[in-house]
């Protein structure tokens, strides 16, 4: 073994010190940071979290769904970089003489983990280097990043430098003692730099992505709830307006963790249909300075307006995040603008207007379809919540498939009733963040629904407004299914039987309220499978669904500066299906107006219909 | 500067608009009640002139009690204070004698500026804020599509005309001005504004203490739906049936190319 | 009665509208004792006005006529409406008469009836319709005693003038200077545009089109029937289509021989644009839309699902 002196032991001793100190500084000043968030970081159901980390951190399943090269590539290098722990301990054990392993357990050591790893980081990392500073994959952003530069220099360096020592292990040939110190010494300093630059950088995703994902919320999305209580004191409504402006402990963490992939911006339907949104930017990046310059985390000011408006609350962003972070800030944003700033663009002030005055989207006093339906006196299963999309004729033919739903409930014996009295959810104040008129209609909603068990809604927006929305407000005594699972649950208990008769080119839009936003995928394709014998998927389905671009209130913007709305439809187009089937009512109305236009000319038009109707036409 | 904005409730466009028993005016059951949307305009006009002048804005409403909501809707966007001169039934009152009560009301109040919308959805009458310039001698302009306030005592606006034509005009202070719609983009009350109506003063009077009189030469003897001058002949059937009579009429009744 | 007529000028020339409202002052004179008195601020139009039937034509020579100034014209107006003791003033529903005549409702103390459709006389009353609730309903308003009345555009129809020489005066009033309102030049915005007043067939977008992206359905069938591109002006406001494209009170006038409209619901504003139209063919979703009060040919219906359908057609 070759020895080290005294002298380079003080040496390695004061770097070891000096990085880890500087590292332990910048982590915990980041930390710091991370805890003037408001709310609190969740431990609830530890096992799912630990699970969660298992799947996403270290199988690196989102890494390697999005892109699976670039994935497989990544994973690599960061399996690497775990064989190594061990190795790189024993490293440095080694400057002080002693070794953590035997000489014969690092022989097998290095032959079955360190030499065909130290080979696939090096493959990893070029090939990565190359896609980036060669390929340069417009998500990566424009300019090129030193930091990245550097780490790939380290990462080959430092597989270059083990290849070599673990040469002399295994071909047992000794170097002269100069030979193996200046490896030794490259070795050891540029893992020490590496430690001065993982706070510093992005590179920071190392260590706190595991954190993240482990507190990650399993509600997509997870935005704050803003109880607005008018006849509360002002002293209260201060601390609600100032607290506005601050970012969660949980967001905080996702700017830090943010590892600039660009996966959020690529899926973003906003960005993708030519709009000004840019999530890694807007909701993320843009957050970074602002926060450490004035070391706070009152920084939804900093989020671009105009993009804010844009979002459609998809939650593509967050699905697709490797790291675990929430993207999403249109919430946080809206309310800031909504109700701190009171700028709203023109066509959602009549919307507000419309929504405290009717208590329905449209300022409407009469609904067709509600005349058509039996009203719920207490005796029925379900209550039947329609919603303003069904209620006021959002799509004139939106009503025949909340037809086809009672001719399935009737079928099966299940009985329905709508309420007098429905108000809308408020999903689209929700959204646009008027949380005062949300309120307002959340609790004349749950006054209405006080004795009622079960809710059956064909819309996702109201059931997770109805379920998970106004839970976080009040303690809610009821359960909203949406109708798919409902009709699922009929199928397998055979309350009814549906026959395999449709043989169209059917496809199937997953709407994102309902794959995300519910975590229902499964049981629109139970319906579907029944029915169809030529079910062929879209490229982006299930909780990688692409949205139509009616969500976050935006059916009702009337300008937009992308086409957001129209990716989603020329998607459905290029599949050349017969038919598109949804099961959301926005979802529903989005695909007859972008697919009327585009269709080109000789083309038959694609039929859209919700799984209601598939189902209804195949009832035996 | 001290700013008036005067302000109507009227029924939205999307209520149902049914005749009442005696043919008398409209059923007012049933109603959604709003801010006439040209007043929104000008509150938002005077409000722009407000922060760049500092200031205060008054809003004035002639109207009955639901007319609060008018003032309260008003205050949380950052008017000052209100007037509100209640008046059971405005129908059959005419513009002439809204102006002269308002006028009452305001003519000690010394206001540099009068802002109206260019008209009310309701009646559509489009003469009230003009009215009052006469009563209160100031200099007036309407259909103010832009406005810049220079020094103390003159105003530089921008009248739009017929055929995208545009004028622009220099008035003395003080003045009225009849404010026409998508001159601005009226601003959406914030939580703070909404909280902060309960401390704004409504001064509130009734019309018949400002001498509110029947206009013995303007009688609004009835209301009725109109008749069509022409017969309209409704298409219909399914999209191709109306297609092809579409095809029809354009191809062989009107000729076209 | 004495009615005095206000004629306007547009290009040096008697304004359409000021016809219309000397008709409407002809039709209730026939079977009354009524006098009428076109009055005109424009010496150049007493040629042409001296051919219609009236009692006398007046002019105020004194007018400075370069532009038009609101108190000036309230001050001729008020002076000659005084020394002829006359009983109402008749004239068009404009942006600029309706900038002034309010003022001199007030001064004169008798009340305006602004935007209205009819007129009749009987025993001294004056029985006049205007429209209110965006011309959902009409109101009957009786006027016994003065008052100045406005007339809208197309209420009345040119064909009805009735043509008889008349006499003239040129009256020299007095009248004050005042520096309150100083108007400037006119402009206009967007430069030159489509002249939509001279096209045969206009095909308009109104919101119900949905978004921007369905304009080329419209334009597709427009083109199929050598038809201009008109629209509301929301349409423009929303920015999708220019300006010069606007139909309706603030853009332009028009009376095609084909108006067909989609997606518009008929707000007044639109409708006094193009409610001269010989024939108007409407396409919108809402039954009561109230441009369906004027169409010959109604459709209610999805204007998205049958456009492409008809141009394939046609």
């Amino acid at each position: 073994m070759v020895y080290f002196n005294f002298i380079e032991q003080i040496l390695i001793s004061a770097l070891i010190l000096v990085c880890i100190g500087s590292f332990t500084w910048e982590l915990s000043k980041r930390f710091k940071l991370v805890l003037k968030g408001e709310g609190t970081l969740p431990f609830d159901n530890i096992p799912a979290r630990l699970w969660r980390v298992f799947e996403e951190f270290l199988l690196q399943k989102k890494v390697l769904q999005q892109r699976f090269i670039p994935g497989l590539m990544h994973a690599f290098v960061f399996w690497g970089f775990i064989a190594f722990a061990l190795i790189t301990i024993d490293h440095f054990f080694r400057g002080y003489n002693t070794a953590l392993f035997t000489d014969s357990t690092r022989y097998f050591y290095s032959l079955a983990f360190g030499i065909p790893w130290s080979f696939l980081v090096l493959v990893g990392i070029l090939y990565l280097a190359y896609r980036r500073f060669y390929l340069r994959p417009k998500y990566l952003g424009e300019k090129i990043s030193y930091t990245s530069g550097i780490v790939a220099i380290f990462i080959s360096t430092l597989m270059i430098t083990y290849m070599i020592d673990a040469y002399w292990i295994v071909y047992d040939s000794h170097p002269s003692a100069l030979t193996f110190k200046i490896n030794w010494w490259i070795h050891a300093i540029l893992i020490l730099l590496f430690l001065f630059l993982i706070p510093r950088s992005k590179h920071l995703h190392l260590v706190l992505s595991p954190i993240n994902i482990f507190f990650k919320s399993f509600d997509t999305p997870n935005h704050r709830a803003v109880p607005i209580d008018m006849e509360g004191d002002e002293e209260e409504l201060e601390k609600l307006l100032t607290g506005m402006g601050k970012l969660t402990k949980s967001q905080t963490l996702d700017i830090f963790s943010c590892v600039e992939c660009g996966r959020c911006t690529e899926v973003c339907p906003a960005n993708r249909g030519g709009g000004v949104l840019d999530p890694k930017h807007n909701f993320i990046l843009d957050l970074k300075n602002p926060i450490m310059e004035t070391n706070s985390v009152d920084v939804v000011g900093n989020i671009n307006v105009e993009a804010g408006w844009e979002c459609t609350s998809c939650q593509a962003c967050t699905e697709a995040c490797p790291v675990g972070n929430e993207v999403e800030k249109a919430d946080e944003t809206r309310n800031l603008q909504v109700l701190v700033e009171g700028n709203v663009p023109q066509e959602y002030q009549k919307l507000f207007m419309n929504l405290q005055t009717t208590g329905n989207t449209e300022g409407s006093t009469s609904s067709s379809l509600s005349e058509k339906l039996p009203i719920y006196d207490g005796t029925q299963d379900f209550v039947l919540w329609l919603g303003c999309f069904s209620k006021y004729a959002l799509d004139p033919k939106y009503g025949d498939s909340v037809i086809s739903l009672t001719k399935i409930l009737d079928k099966a014996k299940i009985t329905y009733g709508i309420l007098a009295k429905e108000k809308c959810t408020g999903e689209p104040a929700n959204k646009l963040g008027d949380k005062l008129t949300y309120n307002m209609l959340m609790q004349e909603n749950l006054e209405t629904l006080k004795e009622v068990k079960k809710i059956i809604t064909m819309c996702p927006h109201c059931s997770i407004n109805l379920g998970t929305e106004y839970a976080k407000y009040e303690k809610i005594e009821y359960e909203v299914y949406h109708h798919t699972e409902v009709i699922e649950d009929l199928i397998k208990n055979k309350k009814i039987t549906i026959n395999k008769n449709n043989n169209d080119k059917v496809t199937f839009h997953d709407p994102c309220n309902l794959s995300r936003g519910m975590n229902v995928t499964k049981a629109p394709r139970t319906a579907i499978n029944a029915s169809c014998s030529n079910f062929k998927e879209l490229d982006e389905n299930g909780k990688n669904t692409l949205c139509c671009g009616a969500g976050g209130g935006l059916w009702w913007k009337k300008e937009t500066v992308g086409k957001t709305h129209l990716v989603r439809a020329e998607q459905v187009i290029e599949s050349g299906s017969d038919t598109v089937v949804t099961g959301c009512s926005f979802c529903y109305g989005m695909m007859n107006q972008g697919l009327g236009p585009l269709t080109p000319q000789d083309q038959e038009p694609i039929k859209v219909k919700d799984i209601a109707d598939l189902v209804a036409e195949n009832l035996s | 500067m001290k700013i008036c904005v005067l302000m109507k409730q009227v029924a939205s466009e999307d209520s149902p608009l049914k005749i009442n028993n005696n043919g008398s005016g409209i059923d007012e059951t049933n109603l959604n009640l709003i801010t006439n949307e040209p007043d929104s305009y000008a509150l938002e006009e005077a409000l722009l002139i407000k922060e760049k002048t500092s200031g205060e804005v008054t809003i004035c409403t002639l109207g009955p009690d639901s007319s609060q909501q008018v003032i309260k809707d008003g205050l949380a966007k950052g008017a000052d204070k209100a007037i509100h001169i209640t008046i059971e039934d405005l129908k059959n009152v005419s513009p002439l004698s809204m102006g002269k009560v308002i006028y009452n009301k305001i003519k000690n109040e010394n206001f540099d500026l009068v802002l109206s919308g260019l008209q009310s959805n309701d009646y559509g009458h489009a003469q009230l804020g003009i009215i009052i310039s006469e009563y209160l001698n100031y200099s007036h302009a309407s259909l103010v599509i832009g406005t810049e306030v220079n020094e103390e005592n003159s105003l530089k606006i921008k009248r739009e005309l017929e055929n995208g034509w545009f004028q622009s005009a220099e008035l003395t202070l003080p003045a009225c001005l009849s404010i026409q719609s998508g001159i601005n983009q009226p601003r959406y009350a914030t939580l703070k504004g909404i909280m902060s109506v309960k401390n704004k003063p409504v001064d509130k009077c009734d019309a018949t203490e400002l001498g509110i009189s029947e206009d013995s030469g303007y009688k609004v003897e009835e209301v009725f739906l109109p008749k069509k001058a022409k017969e309209t002949q409704f298409l219909d059937g399914s999209t191709d049936e109306i297609v092809s009579q579409l095809t029809d009429i354009l191809k062989n009744k009107i000729k076209v190319g | 009665m004495k009615i005095l007529v206000l004629i306007e000028s547009i290009n040096n020339k008697i304004h359409p509208v000021s016809i219309e409202a000397l008709v409407a002052a002809q039709s209730i004179a026939s079977e009354n004792s009524v006098e009428i008195y076109p009055l005109c601020l424009n010496k150049n139009l007493i040629d042409d006005l001296s051919k219609f039937k009236c009692t006398k034509v007046l002019n105020v020579e004194n007018l400075d006529l370069k532009n038009y100034e609101p108190m000036t014209y309230l001050d001729a107006a008020e002076k000659v409406f005084k020394s002829m003791d006359a009983d109402l003033i008749m004239f068009g529903h404009t942006y600029e008469t309706r900038d002034w005549a309010p003022r001199l409702s007030a001064r004169l103390d008798i009340p305006f009836l602004s935007d209205c459709i009819n007129i009749n006389l009987s025993d001294s009353k004056l029985i006049i319709n205007r429209p209110i609730y965006q011309a959902k309903l009409i109101q009957k308003i009786a006027l016994s005693g003065k008052g100045l009345v406005s007339f809208q555009a197309g209420s009345f129809s040119s064909e009805n003038l009735l043509h008889e020489n008349s006499p003239s005066e040129s009256l020299s009033i007095e009248l004050n200077s005042y520096d309150s309102i100083k108007q400037g030049e006119r402009f206009q915005e967007s430069a030159g545009g489509v002249d939509l007043t001279t096209s045969d067939f206009i095909v308009s977008i109104g919101r119900g089109l949905g978004k921007e992206e369905n304009i080329p359905l419209a334009q597709s069938l427009a083109d199929k029937i050598n038809a201009q591109i008109g629209a509301s002006r929301p349409v423009v406001d929303a920015g999708w289509l220019d300006h010069s494209r606007q139909i309706g009170s603030s853009g332009q006038v028009v009376s095609p021989k084909l108006y067909f409209s989609l997606g518009i619901s008929g707000a007044i504003q639109h409708l006094v644009g193009m409610k001269g139209s010989k024939q108007i063919i409407a396409i919108n979703k809402d039954p009561n839309a109230p441009i369906f009060e004027i169409a010959d040919y109604a459709v209610v219906g999805d204007v998205l699902e049958i456009l492409p359908k008809l141009t394939e057609n046609l």
